[in-house]
């Protein structure tokens, strides 16, 4: 029957079917290149789960990191990587929500564009260089501390927390702004109290976010809070952490120290990737309540 | 009403005033931080400028014996390694996005979408692991062997494939470097392709145009500006990355023709000798330096990405 | 020319959103060579029927339709149907004037060159003669190469038609044609359509009674996804048979 319909076409036909065939491998190309990509990440979590979950032990996660040759956990760099993300996320929060704000608010149009242009630009700088930057403004003045490695990963999470938190002002709808006008309040309740509330979604997907992409940042750390294989609670010294000593053990010849190794690193994916889940599984259900509105 | 100003200021002074301070500081700090990251660094690497001149950049000598350092074998591998990256990345990213906006069942590309950008969520540290220990055995016992058997009789095609085949080098750095940063052209691809207006696209299919006619023809050149910027962002992205690299890099200060040969990149330089120099000295400067280096290619790319991608939001 | 010969016959056809039934046991001939309008409020189906007539609904997958649409003595319905010859059999024109990103020329080689290899000479003869079918080739014939894009809202719709007209198609469907554009793009464009009968079968969309009216051979009045009424334009606008209908065209909803 499709037959009839094409012999009224009859001249076309060599035309039609090059052009079939072209968007047919076309289709094989974007399908192959879409399996390529799917089997790099189940190859890399494979990989993870293979050689990291031998190690992840009762043991591993709370005994101390040994010298090479001596059985080790990795207690000291968990903790280290928990206080320091943590103390980032202390510190970027406030000021990155600060921040948003005012991107979202400032009435000065052109100094907030280019403000969002820095930070746009601050999203993508290499992390290495903010370890640099950190170390020539806090190490060289106070020594190696976990402060410092902080502050270089809330350099990190400032900008993204901060954009999220603008676009997330924005979605604001007007009328809930201007009813929060309306009765008199002044410009900071109506943000803080009204619209922050009402943003509240976006903000706080941002900040997963951005604890998740500094997470497993190595670079600004390797000039800032240094690594340590004993465990202090000081801040303001050295500290260990899990992509540091991931750097340090995956690079030796021991194979404990690389089993050691995979398991931090199986330690770290794990979290990043529930960060994300939970984020992505947040942002869907928002959207769902907002379909449905 | 002037926003960033309370109506009854009289009862009630000092929390506007605060609030309206702490936000100018924190907008304020945002970009004292970018330009305090430039001056820091070249200030620091002021140095190793005056040292060598301009000769840091054209040289290609690191030598901490002689006290010569400079930028020139890291500058070639930082840029050979990226553009690689990017090469690879391209078809790949676009592949991956033409399949999940316009191929797939809205339903499942949804879910893939969302698996694809977990591999953008992988910390680079864990993705340069997986490198070294998975994918330069790969590249050393069948990619590269394969590669020296197809081009090693290509006359100047086949001095980039010569060499010995150990798996690291500029080849396997791009390579992981594309992994890296397809799932973020990926997804700025997919999000210019869905702001494509539905009409424009249904008037081409109304032609009788197929998906691919139609992505070729009308689509691509309707997201141009916004897909390029991507790259470019991308791109940038490649620039600077350190942890993935420097697994799979090799780390030899040496640069030659072959994309075989164990090289750097600025950024695995610096991590790699920053432990081994004394703060004060001319290395610690030279480091500075190339960090300096690095941060001037990196703001032009930025800047250029970011210049493209707002063009684009300007014109919706 | 045979009058009164019908082009594409619709037999019981039913079409779903999803679960949402749009479209209820519709039933009409669109005759050929006769421009057949298709009126209703918003919401009323007429423009889900248009769209089913070139299977534009294939590009979403929770869309379907039941029934039978003859064209050519086969129903495009079924799934053998090639949907690129078909649309190149039906043409569409849209509620907003769509010129691809590229230049005027271009626009109209594009869905040339999907069917027919042609000469530059032969391109270019076939463009001008497009052209001056939608009265547009006095307009544009100095900036051929240029973008599509600087071209007025009236004389993007036209060249949306000449595009359309390019591939010589049988049918061409019109959505709302001119919702977007001014009163005297507007008269042009109607202007154009009452040529164009002549050659094609015309289905048109509109919102605007005064046009269905001045156009407008047969209309067929849709209501909440049924088929109310379908006459002769004369006959529906001044004696119509059902109530609704009436209270539409004077107006009192819709």
């Amino acid at each position: 029957m499709s037959q009839k319909l094409q012999k009224l076409h009859g001249n076309k036909n060599y035309l039609l079917s090059w052009r079939f065939i072209k968007n047919r491998l076309m289709t094989i190309f974007a399908f192959v290149t879409l399996g390529i990509m799917l089997c790099i990440l189940v190859s890399i979590l494979t990989n993870l789960i293979i050689n990291g979950f031998s190690g992840l032990s009762f043991f591993t996660l709370f005994h101390m990191t040994a010298p090479q040759g001596l059985p080790g956990g990795l207690l000291n760099p968990i903790l280290g990587s928990i206080i320091q993300v943590g103390l980032a996320t202390l510190i970027a929060v406030p000021l990155g929500i600060l921040g948003g704000v005012f991107l979202a608010e400032c009435p000065n149009k052109k100094l907030s564009a280019s403000i969002r242009f820095i930070a746009d630009m601050m999203m993508s700088v290499p992390s290495i260089l903010i370890g640099l930057f950190v170390y020539i403004i806090l190490v060289m003045t106070m020594g190696y501390s976990a402060f410092a490695g902080a502050c270089a990963l809330a350099i990190l999470a400032l900008p993204v927390i901060a954009r999220t938190t603008e676009e997330a002002l924005n979605m604001v709808p007007v009328a809930i702004h201007e009813a929060g006008f309306a009765l008199g309040a002044p410009k900071w309740k109506v943000v803080f109290l009204v619209c922050l509330p009402a943003a509240r979604g976006g903000v706080i997907t941002g900040i997963l976010l951005a604890i998740s992409r500094i997470a497993g940042e190595t670079a600004p750390l390797l000039f800032t809070s240094l690594g340590n294989s004993d465990w202090s609670w000081n801040i303001f010294k050295p500290m260990a952490s899990l992509p540091l000593v991931i750097y340090q053990y995956a690079d030796s010849a021991d194979d404990i120290w690389i089993n050691l190794a995979w398991t931090a690193a199986l330690l770290i994916t794990i979290f990043v990737l529930c960060l994300n889940l939970i984020a992505r599984i947040y942002v869907d259900r928002r959207r769902k309540k907002d379909q449905s509105l | 009403m002037a926003i960033f100003q309370s109506k009854n200021r009289k009862n009630n002074q000092i929390l506007p005033y605060l609030f309206t301070s702490l936000t100018w500081c924190s907008g304020a700090l945002i970009i004292l931080i970018f330009i305090g990251l430039i001056i820091e660094l070249c200030w620091q690497g002021r140095q190793a400028f005056s040292v060598f001149g301009f000769e840091f950049i054209t040289s290609t000598t690191w030598n901490p014996v002689k006290q010569q350092y400079s930028a020139g074998v890291s500058l070639i591998g930082t840029l050979l390694s990226s553009c690689i990256g990017v090469m690879l990345a391209l078809p790949l990213s676009f592949g991956c996005a033409y399949c999940l906006s316009e191929l797939m069942p809205r339903f499942i590309a949804r879910y893939m979408t969302a698996t694809i950008q977990l591999l953008a969520a992988i910390p680079s540290i864990i993705l340069g692991m997986w490198g070294f220990f998975i994918l330069v055995p790969l590249m050393s016992k069948y990619v590269q062997p394969f590669l020296k058997q197809v081009f090693g009789n290509v006359p100047y095609v086949e001095i980039l494939f010569s060499g010995g085949t150990f798996g690291v080098g500029i080849l396997t750095a791009g390579l992981i470097l594309a992994i890296m940063i397809t799932p973020f052209i990926t997804a700025m691809m997919q999000e210019s392709f869905a702001n494509t207006p539905s009409m424009l696209k249904e008037s081409a299919y109304s032609l009788g145009a197929t998906k691919w006619e139609v992505m070729r023809h009308v689509t691509l050149p309707w997201v141009q500006k916004g897909v390029i910027g991507g790259i470019v962002l991308g791109w940038g992205r490649a620039l600077g990355e350190t942890m993935a690299v420097t697994f799979v890099i090799g780390n030899a200060h040496h640069a030659g023709w072959s994309l075989f040969t164990s090289s750097n990149t600025i950024a695995s330089l610096i991590a790699l000798e920053f432990s081994e120099s004394t703060a004060g000295s001319l290395k610690m400067s030279s480091l500075m330096a190339l960090g300096a280096v690095l941060m001037m290619i990196s703001f032009i790319v930025l800047f250029c990405s970011q210049l493209l991608l707002k063009q684009v939001l300007k014109s919706r | 020319m045979i009058h009164d010969e019908t082009a594409i016959s619709i037999q019981k056809v039913d079409f779903y959103y999803g679960a949402q039934q749009a479209l209820k046991n519709i039933n009409f001939d669109v005759q050929a060579n006769k421009v057949t309008a298709m009126i209703g409020p918003s919401g009323c189906g007429k423009s889900t029927l248009l769209r089913m007539l070139n299977r534009m609904y294939d590009l979403y997958p929770n869309q379907h339709a039941k029934g039978q649409v003859l064209f050519d003595g086969v129903n495009i319905l079924d799934k053998e149907t090639d949907l690129n010859i078909l649309r190149s059999r039906i043409g569409m024109v849209f509620q907003k004037p769509t010129p691809f990103s590229m230049s005027i020329y271009d626009n109209i080689a594009f869905g040339i060159k999907l069917y027919e290899r042609l000469s530059s000479a032969q391109m270019q003869e076939k463009v001008e003669k497009v052209l001056r079918q939608v009265a547009l080739w006095d307009e544009v014939k100095d900036r051929l190469y240029r973008s599509a894009l600087g071209l007025s809202g009236g004389q993007q719709q036209r060249l949306c038609i000449a595009r359309a007209l390019a591939v010589e198609p049988e049918v061409i469907l019109l959505d709302e044609p001119t919702s977007a554009l001014d009163p005297i793009s507007t008269a042009k464009i109607e202007e154009l359509l009452d040529i164009l009968k002549e050659n094609y079968t015309i289905l048109l969309v509109t919102h605007n009674l005064q046009q269905a009216a001045r156009c407008a051979d047969k209309v067929a009045f849709f209501y909440a996804g049924e088929l109310v009424e379908m006459n002769d334009a004369a006959i529906l606008f001044t004696k119509p048979a059902q109530t609704k209908t009436h209270d539409y065209i004077t107006g009192r909803f819709g």
